[in-house]
């Protein structure tokens, strides 16, 4: 059922297993997202998601298989693992006591970059954000906003790999539309997508292909692109997704 | 393209500093250690001045010696009558920490009279003013720094992760470690510039010298300590909340609790009663002198002090010459008790020593002490000084009595003086 | 009630899961038995200490042969200041003066031999004594167990949780200060154990103890009220403790060392050795009795010649040496006691400054009020000091009058010249053993329990303000739960 994608994969998992204390998380699991390709992973809470993108981000060491990213392994080398890949967490959380081009300046400069103010308005503009709430500080921000700073950030990083956690969670029908069309283009751009979450009417409309994990390994793989049967793949991995 | 170090430092100091407690802590530090340096700079001037103004009522008090009790030109009423001064000026780093100078006297008159009787003598103070300690730089580093320090530094990482920024800093930092070490580095930096801003204009204003650059080095080494203790915390993955506790628990620990306790421990084990002891027996040497046949008292006095072997005999019921060999006797009668009594004090300063090397606080303290010149040490090296002072003024008196010499008034101002010049205030 | 004691159980069953609550509290107790007990045992220690010199002074005074009445003025005498029982407790300024003085004639010499120049710097750190544990340490274990007794709850939603199930805010506030004050009930233990060892065993007044240990009820009650307070205005449990951290610095650290060094920059005392001078000056120009011409020594002889109606001093009923040496004494001493007033009235003047100050900071006025009951404030030095200054001046005069009724003048005059009239000159060694010890007097309940008034003043009004705060918290969790 696992398929292999047709161009070279820029994220590869092979056999990852990994355990924390006698539970086991991830359970031989194997994937592989190739350049210009949106990867959704799929899976109710506890299932292994983050977990997954822990290890691609090299905050956490596996017991077992291996894994490349942008021909980097995170595991011996983390920070150039991470210096390949954008990540936009679940929640955002920003510096209340500076603005958003504040905020984008200094994660910038954390990754060696210092991006003109034009540069950032135009990420932003890409991300949606108003330009008036620009200067202000993001303390008074919606969850949304933050979330499109953050976006933002990720397109501004202009790196093979984007890691994206619940990413339309906080975002409404508009900007989930917004950022769908923002992937495409980041898509076009070449950028190897990993998505995990539990919405998969979200990750139908985006996704190259969807992989339901479950008990820490992948347990069906489908591609929106030859046609599913949405409500049928809900009723059957609904409930861990709803979970 | 890329920022570069600075930029990164500048994006750094702009989050800190636009943290809404950053600021007024890093100012109300400079206040602090201002106002500390100021106190001392203040404390070691009133000294200084002490120490100037006393030097016209000393030569008032010898010219009126010289013109009422001593005016028939024997010497021995000379030496019994006419004190002389000493002291023992504070160091140009002296203003850091101002130490036991509150409370031992620095300065000191005596005579050629027995000398045990005289140098332990105490200074004039508030002993409620003196209890809780004087309010100087080392207090500002030693007690209040660590504080300042845990406040900047206890949620160093926990404040990330609490405020859910952990994952996102982690994945765009090219280094993690880096990232944490710089903003220890910067925060510890601030606070330690923040302490020493003032300091180094107090020592430019006292003069202060390279001296001041080990100071500035023990400063940095303290605050390492403090800073490494917070990244422990932050190591141990504790909260924000438990990391306060934990690090405020340590504080208490080592800069209250076991300096206490090791206070405790070492006055037990090293009781130093030898100073009342030694003057008791002093005082019953020098009064028993007057019971003691001359000839034998004077034979012990010319085997300490042989040069006047051969003068004149002492003859009749009182003698000068005899008063003072047997006050001499008297301080050389004790000079076993006199010996332990110091042997004592230098073991319990041993023994702090050794507990400075596991207790920072007090291995700072001790070490600001001794480079302020303001401990132990340095007033036993006074009281060595006023020794052999006391010493020369002994046989400059000598030369008077053996030789049977009248002392005349102008023979006041050829009585050794103080080897110290008195300082300007 | 009934309601306040369960939610104070509720809070008591939580701090005893909790492993920093116990740690501190375990550490404290710990601390405070060994403070009590090393501070008993060395307050037992100096004074025996100093109960053997003293008799061992008074045997040497006693036991002097016949001598020349002033060979024992210069012979002098050794007094030693005992501690009170109480110093067991609050050793107060004692370590930090001197305790033995040596008495002389036409001389005062210092109180020497004071611990804490025999001791190293760490004396300067804090004596830890069961006074020190209650004001310093103790107040921080409490602010370790409750910072969070209501931000918790607060930060957990448990609160709104306590008062939807109906619970007043006033009940909670009371839940929380039962809770904590019984944590500070248990602090106090040891001390008020040693306390009760010091009324036992060292007959200290009963009514002292009481007081002290009331006194240090108050100040735990305040610092209980303050941390509850400050745990129900701050916001987050962090922002708790970051702000009662902050008030224990100031309070107990900071302000007790900035007073004094404001109260010394104000009222800036003499050297020992500039009064010294100042007192040997004005003697010059009293009288100087070296000085055959002194008008005040000449007035001195024609009045007691004319008194005794004969012109020259050699037909004197008394001895004339004897007579100046009295009269020489009195001169001295009136100007020691001028200048030991002075003194003592600049002393109270910087103690009033650094009282004041007090006003911030509560460690203050109750180190104040615990040293004045417990007999080892400054006041109790300078009693000492009054004390073996009278006692000087009796014994010197004394013995000067010895000499001006059992030694003739031309005796005296030719004692270093004549053998025979040496002997005589030497009087009966009965004389020294009628001269009385010295007794301390202590100062008397009274006398300490109104030099305790200020400090226990100033913690009332503290009390009153932590009230008034602990309504408007009340207020404000109405509101804003």
């Amino acid at each position: 059922m696992i398929s292999e994608s047709s161009s070279p994969a820029v994220i590869a998992l092979s056999g990852l297993t990994l355990r924390r204390g006698t539970r086991t998380v991830l359970a031989d699991l194997t994937l592989q997202v190739a350049a210009g390709e949106i990867y959704a992973l799929l899976g109710g809470n506890g299932a292994g998601k983050s977990t997954t993108l822990s290890v691609l981000l090299g905050f956490l060491r596996p017991d077992g298989g291996t894994v490349t990213v942008a021909g980097t392994d995170p595991v011996t080398a983390p920070d150039a693992a991470r210096r390949q890949i954008a990540f936009l967490p679940e929640s955002v959380a920003l510096y209340d006591q500076l603005s958003a081009y504040e905020n984008i300046a200094y994660f910038m400069a954390l990754t060696g970059h210092e991006p003109t103010r034009g540069a950032m308005d135009g990420a932003l503009d890409a991300a949606g954000l108003q330009a008036e709430a620009r200067t202000r500080r993001v303390g008074g921000y919606s969850k949304g906003m933050r979330q499109k700073v953050a976006i933002a950030m990720a397109v501004l990083r202009d790196v093979p790999v984007l890691l994206l956690d619940e990413p339309t969670s906080g975002l409404d029908p508009r900007a989930t539309a917004d950022f769908n069309a923002l992937l495409g283009r980041l898509k076009a751009r070449g950028t190897a997508i990993l998505m995990v979450t539990h919405d998969l009417l979200g990750a139908a409309d985006c996704a190259d292909r969807i992989g339901f994990l479950a008990e820490g390994r992948i347990v069906d793989e489908v591609r929106p692109a030859d046609g599913i049967d949405v409500l049928a793949l809900h009723h059957r991995y609904g409930e861990a997704a709803a979970a | 393209m890329g920022p570069g170090v600075i930029g990164l430092w500048r994006h750094e100091l702009r989050l800190f500093l636009r943290q809404p407690m950053a600021l007024p802590l890093l100012l109300l530090v400079v206040l602090l250690s201002a106002g500390s340096v100021w106190a001392g700079l203040a404390e070691v001037a009133h000294q200084r001045e002490v120490i100037a103004r006393i030097q016209p009522q000393q030569a008032a008090d010898v010219a009126a010696v010289a013109a009422s009790a001593a005016a028939d030109g024997d010497p021995g009423n000379a030496a019994y009558y006419t004190h002389h001064v000493t002291w023992d000026p504070p160091s140009d780093l002296a203003f850091i920490a101002l130490g036991q100078r509150d409370v031992a006297p620095f300065v000191l008159r005596v005579r050629a009279l027995a000398l045990e009787g005289q140098i332990n003598e105490s200074e004039t103070y508030n002993a409620e003013l003196a209890l809780p300690g004087r309010f100087d730089w080392a207090f500002v580093l030693t007690y209040l720094a660590p504080l300042f320090a845990i406040a900047l530094l206890h949620d160093l990482v926990a404040s990330e992760r609490e405020a859910g920024r952990l994952a996102l800093l982690g994945a765009m930092a090219r280094s993690r470690r880096g990232l944490w070490a710089r903003r220890a580095l910067l925060r510890s930096g601030l606070l330690f510039a923040a302490l020493t801003l003032p300091l180094i204009v107090g020592g430019l204003i006292a003069n202060s010298g390279w001296a001041l650059l080990g100071v500035i080095g023990l400063a940095a080494a303290y605050l390492a300590f403090w800073t490494l203790a917070c990244l422990a915390a932050a190591w141990l993955r504790l909260g924000s909340v438990s990391a306060a506790a934990a690090l405020a628990a340590v504080w208490l620990i080592v800069t209250l609790v076991l300096p206490g306790l090791a206070l405790v421990a070492i006055n037990a084990a090293i009781p130093v009663r030898q100073g009342v002891e030694l003057t008791l027996a002093q005082r019953e040497a020098v009064h028993g002198g007057w019971d003691k046949p001359k000839p034998a008292t004077m034979a012990a006095f010319f085997r300490a002090e042989p040069a006047w072997r051969n003068t004149a005999p002492v003859r009749g019921g009182f003698h000068w010459k005899w008063y003072y060999a047997f006050q001499h006797l008297g301080d050389l009668s004790v000079a076993e008790p006199v010996r332990a009594y110091r042997a004592g004090l230098e073991r319990r300063d041993a023994l702090t020593r050794q507990v400075g090397y596991v207790l920072p606080p007090v291995g700072l303290q001790l070490a600001l002490h001794r480079l302020a010149r303001t401990d132990l040490q340095a007033q036993l090296a006074y009281q060595d000084r006023i020794r052999a002072y006391h010493a020369q003024l002994r046989r400059f008196y000598y030369g008077y009595l053996f030789t049977d010499r009248p002392f005349q008034a102008a023979d006041f101002a050829r009585a050794p003086r103080w080897p110290e010049p008195p300082p300007q205030p | 009630m009934k309601t306040v004691r369960l939610l104070a159980g509720n809070d008591w069953r939580l701090m005893a899961r909790s492993r920093v609550a116990q740690l501190a509290l375990l550490m404290l107790l710990a601390l405070s038995i060994v403070a009590a007990v090393t501070a008993v045992a060395h307050r037992d220690d100096s004074n025996a200490l100093r109960a053997r010199f003293q008799q061992q002074a008074d045997r040497a005074f006693d036991g002097q042969p016949a001598r020349h009445p002033h060979r024992m003025v210069h012979y002098g005498h050794f007094v030693f200041r005992p501690l009170p029982a109480l110093a067991g407790f609050d050793p107060g300024v004692d370590g930090f003066t001197g305790n033995t003085i040596f008495l002389e004639g036409h001389r005062q010499n210092s109180a020497n031999f004071g611990d804490v120049r025999q001791s190293s710097l760490l004396a300067r750190f804090g004596q830890l004594t069961p006074a020190f544990v209650l004001q310093a340490l103790a107040p921080l274990v409490l602010i370790f167990v409750g910072f969070g007794l209501i931000a918790n709850e607060r930060e957990r939603g448990t609160l709104r949780l306590l008062r939807v199930h109906g619970r007043s805010a006033a009940e909670v506030l009371g839940g929380k200060l039962l809770a904590l004050g019984g944590i500070a009930a248990v602090l106090l233990t040891p001390a008020l154990a040693a306390l009760i060892w010091l009324v036992a065993s060292a007959r200290a007044e009963p009514l002292a103890a009481g007081l002290l240990a009331l006194g240090y009820i108050g100040y735990l009650a305040l610092w209980v009220l303050g941390i509850v307070i400050v745990s129900a205005l701050v916001r987050s449990a962090r922002g708790a403790l970051i702000a009662l951290l902050g008030l224990w610095t100031l309070t107990t650290i900071l302000v007790p060392r900035i007073g004094p060094d404001i109260a010394l920059r104000l009222e800036p005392q003499l050297t020992r050795l500039e009064t010294d001078i100042a007192i040997q000056r004005d003697l010059q120009r009293l009288g100087d009795s070296h000085n055959p011409d002194d008008p005040h020594f000449a007035a001195f002889k024609a009045r007691i010649l004319a008194q005794y109606g004969v012109s020259r001093v050699e037909d004197l009923p008394l001895n004339y040496r004897g007579l100046v040496a009295l009269e020489g004494e009195r001169l001295t001493a009136s100007l020691f006691d001028r200048y030991a007033t002075a003194q003592f009235a600049q002393q109270r003047r910087q103690g009033t400054i650094a009282t004041r100050l007090g006003l911030l900071s509560p460690a203050v006025a109750i180190r104040s009020l615990s040293m004045a009951l417990a007999g080892t404030d400054l006041e109790g030095h300078r009693r000492f000091l009054q004390q073996a200054e009278a006692y000087r001046y009796g014994i010197v005069q004394r013995l000067n009058r010895l000499q001006a009724e059992t030694v003739t003048y031309v005796d005296d005059g030719n004692r270093n010249r004549d053998p025979e009239a040496a002997r005589r000159v030497r009087i009966d060694p009965r004389h020294w053993q009628e001269v009385p010890d010295f007794t301390y007097r202590p100062a008397s309940l009274a006398e300490r329990l109104a030099a305790a008034a200020p400090g226990a003043g100033i913690l009332l009004v503290w009390l009153g303000l932590a009230a008034a705060a602990a309504v408007a918290a009340i207020r404000r969790l109405e509101e804003t739960v």
